[in-house]
């Protein structure tokens, strides 16, 4: 492999157990590639291809199926999908997908209108996650810490590695982060997670956490 | 549900014999640069170039078929679900089909921009309405790219020859103007182009 090119096949890239069931190959996490959020999800019959959810307003994701078929449900239509299809779903909009057939692969693309793409890690965030739940905390650690050198002043991967602290069973190092991703979203943007995230119920009754909200 | 099969989008026929299969377009994408392929009569189905001018990164993923790609020289033949990844901007790359069903998909664009939409899908996407003389459908691609950006200078030239080509003198000179006062090396191109014959000898025709 050269340093100036890579060849990946998505069926034997390690895929993570991500919520609701699905199963994340993290292609953009695996190759590095920094113009687009591009990631796969695959499924057999039955299975959920990836998390029901909405984007953020100006995010705009093409799900294409590369293996197998799926239904696809945006908005309140459903569709069949069998590969070879390209789904487009604007923001906003309420998009799910099952698998119909066994060893189906969804690759998905996405970015923000008029935005330089910020990947903020939330794949690697959950490939720690599935690390820390098996009990692998060195190497989640790693990742977090990887994620923070490739970007130092983006409050989400310092809220992320505060959440898996947290859940790590480590106030002490959770509030560090925390308390960083608070100075560097000067956009209030991360308010939200602050008070609603669940990973962040460890902390709850620490008045360190009342302390960074007020 | 917005879908389409890849079979579905429109067939546009390449200079190079790849036929291109608009996807951005066909969505209306605007967050990020994305198109498929097929091959053509010559079994292309990536054309041999690089991205240095747009610094652009890109993977080519195949959805269907056998295709053999060379990278930098190297040859590795790829099947559906596999994908190539180019980091470097300068490494040419190219795609030949080895099975006539194959389809690839590609996802490009310049690390930290936003994504800014190409002129040359529009110009590509007229030049075989152009060729076989449907003036008033290579009318509407143009102006469907002028709406996307605005006063683009290779937008603005090719809709010029466009005019000329259709007997609109006026119109044709103004757009050609336009474009060379956007874009100097127009200048150059409209000295040759023998789309733009039949306005040359006005005196208006930039020189």
């Amino acid at each position: 492999v050269s340093d100036g090119y890579e060849i990946l096949t998505l069926s034997e890239v390690e895929a993570f157990p991500h919520r609701e069931g699905t199963n994340l190959i993290p292609v953009r996490h695996t190759l590095g590639f920094r113009p687009a959020g591009v990631n796969a999800w695959k499924a057999d019959a039955g299975g959920q291809v990836m998390p029901p959810h909405e984007e953020d307003s100006g995010n705009e994701e093409l799900y294409v199926v590369v293996q197998g078929r799926a239904s696809f449900t945006v908005g309140e239509e459903t569709a069949d999908a069998p590969a070879g299809t390209l789904v487009f779903v604007p923001p906003q909009v309420f998009r799910s997908a099952t698998a119909e057939e066994d060893g189906t692969i969804v690759f998905v693309v996405g970015g923000s209108i008029g935005e330089a793409f910020n990947a903020g890690g939330w794949e690697a965030f959950s490939i720690a996650d599935w690390y820390r739940q098996e009990g692998r905390i060195d190497e989640a650690r790693a990742i977090m810490a990887q994620l923070i050198a490739e970007q130092p002043d983006y409050w989400a991967v310092h809220y992320n590695a505060g959440c898996f602290e947290s859940l790590a069973g480590n106030p002490d190092s959770a509030f560090e982060h925390l308390r960083r991703a608070k100075e560097l979203d000067t956009e209030g943007a991360s308010a939200e997670y602050f008070r609603e995230d669940s990973d962040l119920d460890p902390l709850r009754d620490d008045p360190r956490l009342e302390e960074l909200l007020g | 549900v917005n879908l389409a099969h890849i079979d579905e989008l429109d067939r546009i026929e390449m200079p190079d014999g790849f036929v291109w299969r608009p996807v951005r377009r066909h969505f209306g994408i605007k967050a990020f640069g994305t198109n498929a392929y097929t091959p053509g009569a010559s079994g292309q189905i990536v054309e041999e170039h690089t991205e240095t001018t747009l610094g652009h990164e890109e993977i080519y993923l195949v959805l269907r078929g056998r295709v053999r790609f060379t990278v930098d020289g190297d040859e590795r033949e790829l099947g559906p679900g596999q994908l190539v990844y180019v980091r470097d901007p300068s490494l040419s790359r190219a795609g030949v089909a080895l099975t006539d069903d194959a389809a690839v998909l590609a996802v490009g664009g310049k690390p930290g921009e936003p994504h800014e939409v190409s002129a040359w899908e529009y110009t590509f996407s007229a030049s075989p309405h152009i060729r076989a003389g449907r003036f008033d459908e290579a009318r509407r691609v143009l102006q469907e790219g002028l709406e996307e950006k605005p006063g683009s200078p290779p937008i603005l030239y090719d809709l010029a020859c466009v005019e000329a080509l259709a007997g609109e003198r006026e119109r044709a000179l103004a757009l050609l103007n336009e474009a060379v006062a956007a874009d100097e090396r127009f200048r150059a191109y409209a000295e040759t182009d023998e789309d733009l014959a039949s306005i040359r000898d006005d005196p208006r025709f930039p020189r």
